[in-house]
């Protein structure tokens, strides 16, 4: 069984198998081509058309059939003779029309497209004086040693010189006369010439800059040769390169997996984003976002190996099967990560006063609570209980080992002046959740843990979560609001949390640099450094405005 | 390569000259033009014969008419044109001359 293709020469339709078209197509344009340069060239073609038609019709009609087989399209062109049969009957009309154009007597300087390392320069010049092309770049290699000059004169030859393009110039430059065998190519390669011969005609009379920018198009093009060429092995280190970096990232990801995996709800990590989802069905997201990384990895690794080695592939039925998986587990990922970050949509606060004794000589010690607490079933568990008296369990919030409930740290303290004359704490907790409710709850789910001694007040850096660990971007706002002249002696660990004080800077002005607490006043302008000199011109003051709402708020 | 060259310009003087003639013997078609060049074995394909035909038919010496033909397209028909008949019968002189010139040249030489 074979493909027949329709054909109509000059009106009458033919069936010919494909691979007959194949051979009659090539011979036309061998005829078409070889007649192209005279001025009957389309009667002639007609002519010989027309004959094979009849020639066709002749030999369908003797042999009773209806197609035309490769077998009669060769007897065909065996009667009607090729083109280099053609060249003999004609010699003197070739002549006349390609000696206007060609000078086929003695050689021409081209550039050697066939011949060439760089741009054919050398090439050319050893065809034009007949030597071998190698002495030809020798000479120029060792010019380049003479202050790169053979590299200047060779881009001026470059420009200067035209390329070969047809296969007449080819011929020219070798010194080779002009036969129609030569002119066996086929036809797109003989038209794209003709263009060119056509463009090379323009050519002398172009300006140098046109040659120029020729020049600067054929480096380029020579470059990516060179590229092509040299650079396969550039290509095979590049593709070592992202082998071996897809293999590392690969080994990294399953250790990462493993790792989380087997910690599961333990994992060691407590800082964002793992604390987000430690209830959350941490295995399948884990799962999912090591296939969503691991599945293009794989794919880059095997699109490596096949198109830069050539070796490996993977069925289309595999691929497929992959990236399904891909996307379930990209959906798995982003179904997650909305209902995360769903969890956040809105935030709620609510604020509770607390009073604080006053103290006999209006000053007060405030300090970092550095007392753990536990909650009732972790003393049980731990035998805190049990401990002896003397036994501290000490929480050291500068100890960053301790990364455990490090997302309940935001406690931010601002002292203010009080409007009557008794101190007042005022703790403000904010926490985000799906819903107000949903936040309200989880701002409510903190206790905070401020204790009162005397005239020492005492300040935990963090909050305790009552109910589960997650995270959902828990804030205390606390508002000290203190009586006027009353005298603050803050403690340096609580820097950190305090909003409009700065300790260090307070402890710099008064010279005492070893301190470990610095004083205040409560002014009339708000909490001020109280400096011992009689300087009064150095003031820190911050004034941060602080929510002090009294009234559950969204 | 010269004889083959000289082979070759032989040839195609004589080429002209034998188309013109058997044009000359009444109309005729191209294919049969070639037939009766392949029996004087001086042509051996046809796609060389229609370049000369068009040459021929361009300098005034041909003209042809269109016949219909049961096996194909419309057959292109030769005839000698009255300038023709004239070049031709010039051509018959020469070739007498030269007939007479190449025969004397070659004398009592034996030619196989």
């Amino acid at each position: 069984m074979n493909k027949t293709i329709i054909i109509n020469i000059n009106g009458i339709v033919f069936h010919i198998e494909e691979d007959a078209y194949e051979v009659l197509k090539n011979y036309m344009t061998d005829v078409k081509r070889h007649f192209m340069n005279s001025a009957d060239s389309l009667e002639i073609t007609t002519d010989i058309e027309n004959r094979i038609a009849e020639m066709f019709n002749e030999l369908l009609a003797k042999e009773n059939k209806q197609v035309i087989v490769e077998q009669d399209v060769k007897s065909v062109i065996e009667q009607m003779g090729t083109v280099e049969d053609f060249e003999h009957a004609e010699e003197d009309t070739k002549a006349s029309f390609s000696n206007t154009y060609y000078n086929t007597e003695g050689r021409r300087l081209f550039r050697d497209p066939d011949d060439r390392l760089v741009g054919g320069v050398c090439a050319g010049i050893a065809n034009y004086f007949d030597i071998d092309t190698v002495w030809v770049r020798l000479a120029f290699a060792l010019s380049l040693l003479f202050a790169g000059s053979g590299l200047i004169l060779y881009i001026i030859l470059w420009i200067v010189i035209p390329k070969a393009v047809t296969r007449a110039d080819r011929m020219a430059m070798k010194g080779e006369k002009l036969n129609l065998q030569g002119f066996k190519k086929n036809f797109e390669e003989e038209l794209g010439s003709m263009r060119d011969n056509l463009s090379n005609f323009r050519h002398d009379a172009r300006p140098f800059v046109y040659k120029a920018r020729d020049f600067v198009g054929d480096f380029f093009h020579h470059l990516g040769v060179f590229f092509n060429g040299a650079g396969k092995i550039l290509l095979k280190l590049i593709g070592i390169f992202i082998l071996l970096c897809c293999f590392g990232f690969t080994v990294f990801l399953i250790v990462a997996f493993v790792a989380l995996l087997g910690f599961g709800s333990f994992a060691p990590f407590h800082d964002l984003p793992y604390n987000l989802l430690r209830h959350h069905h941490a295995e399948y997201i884990y799962t999912s976002a090591f296939l969503v990384a691991f599945i293009p990895l794989l794919s880059i690794i095997l699109i490596t190996l096949k198109g830069i080695f050539n070796t490996g592939s993977i069925s289309r039925s595999t691929g497929t099967i992959v990236l399904v998986i891909w996307l379930f587990a990209l959906s798995v990922l982003v179904f997650n990560i909305t209902k995360i970050a769903s969890d956040f949509r809105s935030s709620a606060s609510f604020s509770e006063t607390i009073n604080i004794t006053p103290a006999k000589d209006n000053t007060y010690h405030l300090k970092l609570n550095d007392l753990k607490y536990f909650t009732a079933e972790d003393s049980t568990r731990l035998n805190i209980k049990n401990l002896k008296p003397n036994i501290r369990v000490t929480d050291d919030p500068y100890d960053y080992n301790d990364y455990e409930h490090f997302q309940y740290r935001n406690v931010h303290i601002s002292i203010e002046k009080s409007d009557v004359n008794q101190p007042v704490l005022e703790e403000s907790y904010r926490a985000r959740g799906n819903g107000y409710e949903d936040a309200l709850l989880n701002a409510r789910n903190t206790k905070y843990i401020f204790s009162q001694q005397d005239s020492i007040l005492k300040f935990d850096y963090r909050l305790y979560p009552l109910k589960d660990d997650l995270w959902h971007d828990e804030e205390l706002y606390i508002t000290l609001k203190m009586p006027l002249n009353s005298k603050l002696v803050i403690d340096e660990n609580l820097n950190n949390m305090l909003q409009n004080a700065d300790i260090y800077n307070c402890k710099v002005i008064n010279k005492q640099d070893k301190a470990t607490s610095a004083t205040f006043m409560m002014t009339d302008n708000g909490l001020q450094c109280k400096v011992d000199t009689l300087v009064t011109d150095t003031i820190i003051r911050k004034h941060l405005p602080v929510d002090s709402s009294k009234n559950l708020k969204k | 390569m010269i004889v083959e060259n000289t082979q070759t310009q032989m040839r195609k003087g004589v080429l002209e000259y034998c188309i013109l003639s058997t044009i000359a013997k009444g109309e005729i078609y191209a294919s049969d033009i070639i037939a009766e060049l392949k029996k004087a074995q001086l042509l051996v394909v046809e796609g060389t014969l229609y370049p000369l035909l068009t040459r021929l038919k361009n300098n005034g010496l041909l003209s042809y008419n269109w016949v219909e033909s049961t096996s194909g397209p419309p057959r292109k028909y030769y005839v000698l044109s009255e300038e023709g008949k004239k070049v031709l019968e010039q051509l018959d002189k020469t070739w007498q001359e030269l007939a007479f010139a190449v025969q004397t040249s070659i004398g009592d030489r034996k030619v196989k």
